[in-house]
């Protein structure tokens, strides 16, 4: 294990370094003089300032120095926690990331938890009960589920509740630590239109998970020993329905975050995404840097827990 | 697939091998066509519907009433004679703009997919039939590419690039690569151990007649595959970056800047969601039911491989 773990940890450091690479490089790409862009977009100083604040910002980005350079101290920054100045918003970027993090990873969290919770015994009466109208009718859930894309039903819900229950979204956003309540309340639909759709490959993946299981000999031999048929689901199938949502957090881990961000912009909710659209719209890269960076660690981290998760449940992928 | 319709199918299958064989000929067209719709039924009504899509994108002129970015009527009429999907907030006839955008989702969705699958394909065939150097350094380019979450990976090209329609065929290319460069890599990791090829090379082909005349050819059905399967993807990447604001410029007929366009007035004209929704739901739909089927009857080791 330890050496699974060593390897598949090699892996994270150079994915890390040459996403961010690409990243770094494909900004600079961007036609036309950076600096000047970054000021144009920021607003209506006279030219005289404008001037002044192109040099400055030359000046940080080191734009004078060969593009290796300007990487390296880029990422030098970037791992102490200094992502650099947002000069559209007018604040350092660390700031716009610490205030943002905090929520999406809430959103993400609450969203993989109320899916998992409403899919997975969903997916197993699916298929403890196959081929009845229990079984017909979750499938069909989860297949709607995956035909409409997600920022449809986000939008759908969104219309549902202006429509029928005046509920628009908040303006301010609440924390948790302030009031939880509020806060849940705020969360509650961008949460369950995500779930929605994630629920659906988790049900599909713990139902043909389950359905391989029960017809195992160690069931048979669970319930030839008497056990009652609650125990046997519950005890010794359901174990293994474990492995099917490590299995789509690492199939979907992208798209989870991909989801987040659409859900954030549709419902409101001020955090990473709706930072990262807003900064894109406004042409203020070093926001886009940073927050794809904080994502690609994210994502990654999450593979990387998914494949130790994994390799801990199943030894047989540690040695494969 | 259920049991059941395996079973069908096989007897079908078998009764048409029989049928062709009385005759000494290949099964025609129609017969051929008749197999497919019993084998895959599912199949057959997602071939259906994306019938009906190409149709619809390539006589869009004919189809729509109006031009889609003709703002020449009242704003916010609903559903009705003379507008049968309503007007938008800028008086553009809704029926014509979904009838549009059609056409602009199956272009951005084919030419991305020509251009990121292809590409991708022929980077992997190449890279895993030379191996060594190359093959690693590519394989951490794709890694790095694969670090990024697809979204994410298209709204920064979006940064870098700015918004036009060209920028986001370049954008969903750019994510179709790594995916296309792998699998295309293990399919030929595991082609160049097979004696022909080791033969080509004894009778003294060149390693890019190898490459193009004997490797290429056999992974076709990889990447007929890969290419029905992923235009579904592309689509839908494509509404997402418009429904964001950041794909097609808010002008042109896309369904994701429509439904953008229609979170701003959901109470007084909720008509501005539903249509270009349902028109983006049923497109992914029936795209994914035609994938699936012709990849379950290419290549049945495919099952669940590109998402």
């Amino acid at each position: 294990m330890h050496q699974y773990a060593a390897r598949r940890l090699l892996l994270f450091v150079p994915s890390l370094l040459g996403a961010s690479l690409l990243i770094f490089v494909l900004l600079r790409l961007v036609p036309g003089d950076i600096a000047e862009i970054i000021v144009y977009q920021a607003g209506a100083e006279s030219a005289s300032v404008q001037k002044r604040q192109v040099q400055e910002i030359r000046a940080e980005l080191g734009l004078d120095r060969p593009i290796a350079v300007q990487y390296l101290v880029w990422l030098g920054n970037a791992l102490q926690g200094d992502f650099g100045h947002s000069y559209i918003q007018q604040r350092p970027v660390t700031e716009i990331v610490r205030e943002r993090f905090p929520r999406s990873l809430e959103l993400a969290s609450l969203t993989l938890v109320v899916a998992v919770v409403w899919a997975v015994p969903l997916g197993v009466i699916s298929a403890v009960r196959q081929n009845t109208w229990a079984d017909y009718a979750v499938r069909v859930v989860s297949i709607s589920g995956l035909s409409l894309p997600i920022f449809f039903t986000g939008v759908l819900i969104l219309w549902a509740l202006v429509r029928f229950f005046r509920w628009l979204p908040p303006l301010e956003f609440v924390s948790f630590l302030d009031d939880p309540v509020e806060n849940l309340k705020q969360l509650a639909f961008p949460t369950l239109a995500q779930a929605y759709y994630i629920s659906a490959p988790i049900m599909r993946l713990t139902r043909s998970q389950m359905l391989e299981v029960v017809r195992q000999d160690y069931v048979r031999t669970a319930r030839a020993k008497g056990l009652a048929e609650r125990a046997v689901v519950y005890r010794h199938a359901l174990s293994n329905s474990l492995l099917p949502v490590v299995t789509f957090v690492g199939w979907w881990g992208g798209r989870l975050l991909g989801g987040i961000v659409i859900m954030e912009i549709i419902f409101a909710v001020p955090g990473m995404g709706t930072a990262l659209v807003q900064a894109v719209s406004n042409r203020d890269y070093p926001t886009v840097q940073a927050i794809v960076f904080v994502m690609a660690l994210v994502f990654l981290t999450l593979n990387l827990v998914v494949d130790l998760v994994y390799g801990w449940l199943d030894p047989r992928i540690r040695y494969a | 697939m259920p049991d059941a319709t395996g079973h069908v199918g096989a007897g079908v299958e078998a009764a048409l091998a029989g049928a062709g064989q009385a005759r000494g000929a290949r099964p025609g067209l129609g017969e051929q066509l008749r197999w497919f719709v019993v084998r895959q039924p599912l199949g057959a009504a997602g071939a259906v519907v994306v019938l009906a899509l190409v149709l619809t994108a390539i006589f869009a002129p004919a189809l729509a009433p109006h031009g889609p970015k003709d703002t020449a009527f009242a704003p916010y009429v609903p559903p009705g004679a003379e507008f049968l999907m309503g007007t938008d907030h800028l008086g553009r006839d809704m029926l014509s703009r979904v009838v549009w955008g059609a056409r602009l989702s199956l272009y951005v969705g084919i030419t991305s997919v020509l251009f990121g699958v292809t590409v991708g394909a022929l980077w992997g065939i190449v890279t895993a039939y030379f191996g060594g150097v190359s093959d690693s350094a590519s394989q951490r380019v794709v890694d790095s590419l694969m670090a990024l979450p697809p979204i994410i990976l298209a709204l920064a090209l979006m940064a870098a690039l700015g918004q036009s329609i060209t920028n986001v065929i370049i954008a969903l290319a750019v994510l179709l690569l790594p995916t296309a460069a792998r699998t295309m890599r293990s399919v030929v990791l595991s082609i160049k151990e097979i004696p022909y090829v080791e033969a080509a090379r004894a009778a003294g082909a060149s390693e890019w007649r190898v490459i193009f005349r004997h490797v290429t050819p056999n992974t076709l059905a990889t990447y007929i595959v890969m290419f029905t399967v992923n235009i579904a993807y592309a689509i839908v990447v494509e509404a997402a970056l418009s429904f964001l604001g950041l794909g097609a410029p808010p002008d042109e007929p896309s369904w994701g800047g429509m439904l953008t366009a229609g979170t701003q007035a959901l109470e007084t004209a909720p008509w501005m969601i539903f249509f270009p929704g349902l028109a983006i739901s049923l497109t992914v739909f029936g795209l994914n039911l035609l994938g699936d089927s012709i990849r379950d009857l290419t290549d049945p080791r495919l099952r669940g491989g590109l998402g």
